[in-house]
């Protein structure tokens, strides 16, 4: 009777929701007022993925339903974003019977890192990937062993993991647990021979905390290491990018999976391995995923294109306080062959909460912009002066800073041509995308 | 004047942008016409004591900070030695910890710290997290940062800040918050602490000078972009008190 009225009042909180468009989690938190193990109670599909780290959960998700579903399975997921537990009992009581009964094949969850125990407490995926673990939202999140520690808990002795071999430390999960699959790349035209970026405690063993040696790496302390000292290292890989072409804009997965990048970003790289271990893992032929995924194009608008003025431009959404998430929108303009013009809003640290701490400022590499076609930077909104802080003791030549992004957009549109990046997070994106016309 | 600072473990205790409250100082002590020299100490590494104007330890996760103390042991005799004789300390974010006489962990395990104060330090299993304003006796301006740490430390009679109108100190909300004897300062607060408080980067120079038996030059230079940085966080900050 409990599961009944849980259940329905999700389903009408849900539709009463879409109508006057608020967010999804409230539907679930009623639900699980009123049975708080409703997550127990209802029949679940034969197979759970979930997804959860720092960095792609979203997009990785996005490309795991649209490789199952070519597949020829029903899938439900969270597309509304939601990845706490209200937000997953929503989703799953809302593709339910009255009767309790998810009709699918597969349930997809993205799940928030931090508090995954608590929506695998009364069921578990059947398989789990973990895109990464890295410096994310430590306002909210503390650093990423504590991270670590919070996740840990919510894997179960019975899932499958898929793990990122090039990761040192969510690699860890491996650690005394028996079903484990790796995806990851391997030396290629992007490597370096040592770990990149501004801080280095993550080329520490997460295990014993003696340094480690990289054979290569991808970025930042992503890529092949070995500790010295106990021996933690970038296990042998079930999935691989064994070549990788940025510039050419091409992937191949295991010597023979030709694909297409339609973002030719590191991130996007991992993102397309995760979604193609689990969709090898769900039963999907290569050649399937091979098709969906080649020149894929996310839906969730992390990057929108735009024009202002004569310029053409590239919004890259980069989360504040989530230093990788710059380092690669960085890297991604400054491997640009055109002159550009790069305009960096941090307005609002969190469209979530309340916040003046920058000092995640100090954790981005803004070296990287250090190029010669990034003819100039322009700094914007409330704490530009802590970008122009952060600025001063880097060697780019030219930098400007105007507080108002409005004033910044019009004083683009009023001169120049280059293609202009705009690097900033949701919480801001809105207030540039405001003064510009959009392009599909 | 010749100015040394030594950086313990640059790599593993650099969380939460710590590594610029070096760049800061250092930048600051050349403009006043310092010749600035940073040594970097990691694990085994030397450094000898006596030529060190300026000694700095930034934030680690629980894990680095209890393998950095292993290393930092050993030097802490002279550390001691020197704060008696006035050398500058900060031990900025969770570097604090380790100024005192023991750690205890979440899990309830103990490991000494170096023992230069008096003061112990419990981690707990939830995160303490949340900007901070309050107040030093140091200079009139109120201090702006951030608390990110999951320890509470009893038993400092000389805190750095000795009113907390907002956020997190020591024990508690709104209790003092960090440790300041003789040259000496700690405070979990990160931001980084001298690049978001001009003062207090001005203080901690000053406290350089002291050692030497000199006060700062009355000409001094001002950094805008820090000081127009600091006006409007301490504004954000004091329209949440």
């Amino acid at each position: 009777m409990k599961m009944l009225l849980a259940i329905l009042l999700c389903k009408l909180g849900h539709a009463i929701g879409k109508l006057v468009g608020k967010g999804s989690s409230l539907p679930g938190k009623l639900a699980l007022k009123v049975c708080p193990d409703i997550l127990r109670r209802v029949q679940l599909p034969p197979q759970v993925i979930a997804v959860t780290g720092s960095n792609g959960k979203t997009s990785t998700v996005e490309m795991i339903a649209a490789i199952l579903r070519a597949g020829g399975k029903t899938v439900v997921f969270n597309e509304e974003g939601s990845n706490q537990i209200e937000g997953v009992t929503t989703l799953v009581l809302t593709h339910a019977t009255l009767g309790g009964k998810v009709k699918a094949d597969v349930l997809l969850i993205e799940s928030d890192e931090r508090y995954a125990a608590k929506s695998f407490r009364y069921f578990h995926p059947t398989e789990f990937v973990i895109t990464n673990l890295y410096r994310d939202q430590l306002t909210r999140n503390g650093h990423p062993e504590w991270v670590y520690d919070a996740l840990l808990p919510a894997i179960h002795p019975d899932t499958e993991l898929i793990l990122n071999a090039d990761d040192p430390l969510s690699s860890c999960f491996a650690e005394g647990h028996e079903k484990v699959q790796w995806f990851g790349l391997d030396r290629c035209s992007i490597s370096t021979d040592a770990p990149a970026g501004v801080y280095h405690d993550g080329t520490y063993c997460p295990l014993c905390k003696s340094p480690m040696e990289y054979a290569y790496a991808h970025y930042n302390q992503i890529g092949a290491y070995r500790c010295t000292q106990c021996g933690h290292a970038k296990p042998n890989t079930d999935y691989t990018a064994t070549a990788l072409d940025l510039d050419a804009g091409t992937l191949t997965i295991d010597g023979e999976t030709e694909i297409q990048l339609a973002f030719r970003s590191i991130y996007n790289v991992y993102n397309i391995l995760a979604a193609y271990a689990a969709g090898r893992r769900a039963g999907i032929p290569a050649e399937t995923i091979a098709g969906v995924i080649n020149r894929y194009v996310l839906k969730n608008g992390r990057m929108q294109t735009f024009k202002l003025g004569a310029h053409h431009g590239t919004l890259l959404t980069s989360k504040h306080e989530n230093s990788i998430a710059y380092d690669t929108n960085l890297r991604y303009v400054a491997s640009s062959k055109e002159d550009c013009v790069v305009l960096v809003i941090v307005d609002a640290v969190s469209r979530k909460y309340f916040t003046s701490e920058t000092s995640w400022l100090w954790d981005i590499d803004f070296d990287q912009l250090n190029v010669p076609q990034v003819k100039k930077v322009i700094l914007s909104g409330r704490y530009c002066n802590d970008l122009a802080e952060r600025f001063s003791f880097t060697a780019l030549p030219e930098w400007a800073v105007q507080p108002d992004i409005a004033a910044a957009a019009e004083a683009l549109r009023s001169s120049g041509s280059e293609h202009v990046y705009v690097v900033t997070c949701f919480s801001d994106r809105d207030k540039l995308l405001a003064h510009v016309e959009k392009e599909a | 004047m010749e100015v040394q600072i030594v950086h313990f473990y640059p790599d593993l205790m650099n969380l939460y942008g710590s590594y610029a409250n070096v760049l800061t100082l250092k930048r600051y002590l050349e403009q006043l016409g310092c010749s600035v020299t940073t040594k970097a100490v990691i694990p085994g590494g030397e450094t000898r004591f006596a030529q060190g104007d300026f000694f700095y330890m930034g934030a680690g996760t629980e894990r680095s900070a209890k393998a950095v103390m292993t290393d930092f042991a050993r030097f802490r005799e002279e550390l001691k030695a020197a704060a008696n004789d006035g050398a500058a300390m900060l031990f900025a974010g969770t570097a604090m910890e380790l100024l005192g006489k023991s750690v205890q962990e979440a899990d309830g395990t103990s490991y000494p710290a170096a023992g230069l104060a008096d003061f112990t330090t419990e981690h707990r299993k939830t995160r303490i997290v949340g900007d901070v304003y309050g107040y030093t006796e140091l200079f009139p301006e109120a201090v702006v940062g951030f608390m990110n740490k999951c320890g509470i430390t009893t038993g400092i009679g000389t805190p750095l800040l000795s009113k907390v109108a907002m956020g997190h100190g020591n024990e508690a909300p709104h209790s003092p918050e960090g440790f300041h004897w003789k040259n000496v300062f700690a405070s979990e607060l990160t931001g980084p602490l001298l690049v978001k408080n001009p003062r207090m980067l001005e203080t901690v120079a000053a406290a350089i000078y002291a050692r030497r038996g000199e006060t700062l030059p009355l000409d001094r230079p001002s950094d805008p972009w820090a000081e127009a940085g600091y006006t409007v966080t301490e504004e954000q900050l004091r329209k949440q008190i």
